[in-house]
């Protein structure tokens, strides 16, 4: 591609549900396919467990969930984008990796983000040929997750207040 | 230049490791002045630091240390002697070095300060016993720079014991003391050393500071951090090597070689992260010398264990509360000499530091002989700030009232004064060393001096765990706080008893609050069935509760970390590998970390603090002033919460009850004017709730009766209730009842209202 060099970034697109969303290809880590997810108990919805990648455990976020898309059947939506956050890992689960798009910063709009979950995440979007790309950013996604866990909290607080 | 940065990082990690030998040094000299081997150990500290300043052209700390070093060479030559104020001189100087590297460090500068002054005392101190005939103007003293970098000092032919010695500036003290000295000291003395005495001081330094160099390299943490995974990459990796089958022999040989090299390497790359205690030890005595000092004290420090090892992180950890231990015993806990002599003490005070490992812990005490903790103030301070009410606080034995000390807060400024100020900012250290998963302990006694036990785990990074399936899950807990597994059988042995919301177990004479695991964690509908499964009894802080789980092993057969290979479900002890499971779940509160198994499978290790927080489980014997709990004016004691026939809310203290049983009212036989139910051999005396407190019985509609037996002392009778409804602490400090009508008197137990009945009432006594 023969963009302006200068002000393009390198996207990762991505399916989640039937929509196309990409983060920049410099925060992943690394992509794979498959693994087995550990439950964890009172964790945020999204949150579908944990995965063992090469000594580190990593947090597994439904990314259909966390967009507020319903829940993916069990045979779809087996691929983890890996991003590092913080000094922690995180991975996105995906339905499906697509290409890698370069665009040029002035070519995204930038709707007002929507301030709660699941929309909240979306800092962009692009009008590629055939398709809306939706950018995320990877920090906020997390974030919006934290808003939900303390309600999560609260929620396990009261039932077992009693005991 | 990068280069040169390098170096310099060298430079301030070496030069802080000596300053802390210096320290160490400086006091075994002031116990033993004459030690002419330590001096030069001194001396030749102070010398390097010298020599690399220069080299790297510190001018401040190149002036600075030429001024030690010629106050020491005096020294070393008999010139001087030792007195306090040449010590306390070299104790600045050594915090003056320690600032100047905090700044190069910070800064990559010298910094602002101005330690020309230091030097002139320096060089004052130093020419004190001198020539009487007065050293008018301690000449200024010139920046030392680039004269004197180590390698152009010529080594003189008398020092034999060097030229082995080898890396280094390090290695030539007496020779630069002669050079440097001269142009300074010729105002003042001969700057000549006695041949004989430098000779003597050369010996020590030869045979100590290369051996250290030679066998030890410095690594960064993080790589030594990365090595531990990846060790732990392979050993799961090997155990997925393990499980194919073969037929082939050379396979089998080379499988089994990996094997037994992965588990070599697997135990050494742990060894890596171990770090003796001594790095904390270290400190002290310079710290306990400088308080000793500063609070006119006499102390000597004993210390044992320093090589105690325990994880390099949890040895970070514990410096800050050992170091507040330390303190408070010099300054509070060992009286004034005077004092000691007129109890007829030694005047020297003795603190002691010991450390040792026992069962997978390392115990750290904090021994002193001084006055002790006055119970009875603390006593009065307890009860003044309203943590717990005169009457009950009169009957607290004293380790429980010690315990308050513990309490966040309890110590204030007055404080400080009127309860001598031991335990300040004891709440601190409590909380610093609970969030390692470790423990405080505390004893005194008056006058014989107090001992702090401070207990933690040897490492954070693996431990010896208890893997529990519950719903098809699998969780991991520290073995450390487990008690007891007590199986529940159909036929007898412990059972679970009490309704919905206040279950317990009995264990032999207690009754133990329970947590379904399962329906803690969500997973399912608490267990249904009360005749299988598994507790696990398990103790946290002063708590112990039971958690119900379907089955438990000790050990992981493929536990990461578990070097040996078990195939059977029986296997011992094992250690699980702790990997953080980052803020985004540690924030639950409920699970410490996870591990992963040898089958690649992720375990949430829970975190038993966290469980009892979130499931407010009451304390079985809680001391006053229990942890992390809001400190109400309550009297600390767990009560047992039940509704009578005719609706009436009463409460029992739990330490009273020994069972919990239900029979059906057509089991009621009379005896006499009496009525008892037959239970085994034995028949237990039955009076309904109701009659106790003078109301008439209301029968039960559903021919159940609910029978909480009192223990042994109070003649095992069998109170009949309709309905057990919690186990609680109470929330309001007793409002004494009308006598007469069988309650002692009112308290608030779950947020009610609660009558507690009068235990010492005649009925009770058979």
């Amino acid at each position: 591609m023969s963009s302006p060099a200068s002000l393009a970034t390198r996207y990762c697109c991505f399916l989640v549900g039937d929509n196309c969303f990409a983060v920049a290809s410099d925060s992943i880590a690394e992509v794979l396919r498959d693994g087995r997810i550990t439950r964890v108990p009172h964790a945020a919805e999204a949150v579908l467990g944990l995965l063992h990648l090469r000594g580190r455990i990593v947090p597994v976020i439904d990314m259909r969930r966390r967009l507020g898309f319903a829940a993916s059947p069990p045979e779809a939506g087996r691929t983890h984008v890996v991003v590092p956050l913080n000094g922690e890992f995180y991975s996105f689960l995906v339905d499906e990796m697509l290409d890698v798009v370069e665009v040029a910063e002035d070519r995204i709009e930038h709707p007002a983000a929507a301030a709660d979950p699941p929309r909240d995440a979306v800092t962009g979007v692009y009008a590629a040929p055939g398709r809306l790309v939706h950018f995320l950013d990877p920090q906020r996604i997390v974030n919006g997750l934290e808003k939900r866990r303390d309600q999560v909290l609260h929620r396990q607080g009261a039932s077992h207040g009693g005991t | 230049m990068s280069d040169n940065r390098e170096f310099i990082e060298e430079f301030l990690v070496e030069s802080t490791e000596n300053l802390d030998q210096l320290d160490r040094d400086l006091i075994a000299l002031e116990e033993r002045p004459d030690d002419p081997q330590r001096l030069a150990s001194i001396f030749r500290t102070v010398h390097t630091i010298k020599g690399n300043s220069g080299f790297f052209g510190f001018s401040k700390l190149g002036a600075l240390t030429h001024s030690g070093e010629h106050l020491l060479g005096r020294l070393r030559d008999g010139k001087i002697r030792l007195n306090d104020r040449v010590t306390g001189t070299l104790y600045s100087m050594v915090d003056a070095v320690r600032s100047i590297l905090h700044s190069i460090e910070s800064t990559g500068v010298e910094g602002e300060q101005d330690f020309r002054e230091l030097a002139q005392t320096l060089a004052a101190v130093a020419s004190d016993d001198a020539v009487e005939a007065a050293t008018p103007a301690a000449p200024p003293i010139a920046p030392v720079p680039s004269s004197a970098p180590a390698p152009a000092d010529a080594t003189p032919a008398h020092t034999p014991a060097f030229t082995d010695a080898g890396p280094a500036a390090a290695a030539k003290p007496e020779s630069t003391v002669a050079t440097d000295d001269a142009p300074q000291a010729a105002a003042t003395a001969p700057a000549v050393p006695p041949p004989a005495r430098s000779a003597a001081a050369v010996h020590e330094p030869a045979k100590t500071s290369p051996a250290v160099t030679e066998t030890s390299i410095r690594v960064d943490v993080g790589l030594l951090a990365s090595i531990l995974d990846l060790v732990g990459e392979l050993v799961l990796a090997r155990n997925e090597l393990r499980s194919i089958e073969t037929a082939d022999p050379a396979l089998e040989g080379v499988i089994h070689r990996i094997n037994t090299v992965t588990n070599s390497l697997q135990e050494t790359a742990v060894k890596t992260r171990m770090q003796p205690i001594e790095h904390v030890f270290s400190k002290f005595p310079r710290t306990v010398r400088d308080l000793a000092v500063s609070c006119g004290r006499e102390v000597q420090l004993v210390i044992d264990g320093a090589d105690t090892e325990l994880d390099r992180t949890l040895v970070e950890s514990i410096r800050d509360p050992l170091t507040h231990l330390v303190r408070n015993a010099v300054d509070h806990g060992i009286e004034p000499p005077a004092v000691r002599a007129s109890l007829g003490k030694p005047r020297t005070g003795r603190l002691s530091l010991r450390a040792f490992q026992e069962s997978g812990q390392v115990t750290i005490e904090v021994q002193d002989d001084g006055a002790g903790i006055p119970v009875e103030a603390v006593r009065a301070k307890a009860v003044s700030r309203g943590l717990v009410d005169a009457d009950t606080a009169a009957q607290l034995p004293d380790d429980r009232v010690l315990q308050f000390i513990f309490e966040p807060g309890f110590s204030t400024a007055t404080q400080v004064t009127s309860v001598s100020g031991r335990g300040v900012g004891m709440d601190v250290v409590k909380t610093n060393i609970e969030a390692i998963g470790g423990t405080v302990d505390i004893a005194s006694r008056p006058g014989q001096g107090t001992t702090v036990r401070v207990r933690v785990p040897l490492t954070l990074a693996i431990i010896p765990a208890l893997v529990v399936r519950c719903a098809d899950e699998r969780f991991a807990l520290p073995q450390t706080a487990v008690a007891e597994l007590v199986s529940l059988r159909a036929d007898g042995g412990p059972r679970i008893e009490g309704l919905d919301s206040a279950s317990v177990i009995r264990i032999r004479d207690r009754l133990v609050p329970v947590v379904f695991l399962d329906e803690f964690l969500g997973l399912r509908p608490r267990t249904a069935c009360h005749d299988a499964g598994t507790v696990v009894l398990v103790r946290v802080d002063d708590h112990e509760f039971g958690l119900v789980v379907d089955s438990a092993r000790t050990g992981l057969p493929q536990a990461a970390a578990d070097g040996a290979h078990a195939a059977s479900e029986t296997a011992t002890l094992s250690t699980i590998v702790v990997k953080p499971i980052g803020a985004l779940l540690a924030q639950l509160g409920i699970y410490s970390g996870a591990t992963v198994l040898g089958d690649g499978g992720v375990v949430l290790i829970l975190d038993l603090r966290g469980i009892l927080r979130v499931a407010q489980l009451p304390p079985l014997h809680r001391p006053a002033a229990a942890d992390g709990r809001p400190s109400s004016a309550d009297d600390g004691e767990t009560y047992l919460v039940c509704r009578t026939g005719s609706g009436r809310r009463i409460a029992l203290p739990l330490d009273s009850v020994a069972r919990l049983e239900r029979f059906g009212t057509d089991e009621l036989q009379p005896v006499g004017h009496r009525q008892v139910v037959r239970r085994g051999q034995s028949f237990t005396p039955v009076v309904d709730a109701d009659s106790l407190l003078g109301c008439p019985p209301h029968p039960a509609d559903d021919g159940t009766i609910h029978l909480v037996v009192l223990d042994e002392r109070r003649g095992g009778v069998g109170i009949a209730v309709r309905q057990i409804l919690d186990v609680a602490p109470a929330e309001s400090p007793l409002q004494p009842g009308l006598a007469g009508s069988g309650v002692i008197g009112t308290l608030a137990v779950g947020g009610l209202a609660t009558e507690l009945l009068d235990l010492t009432a005649a009925p009770y006594r058979s």
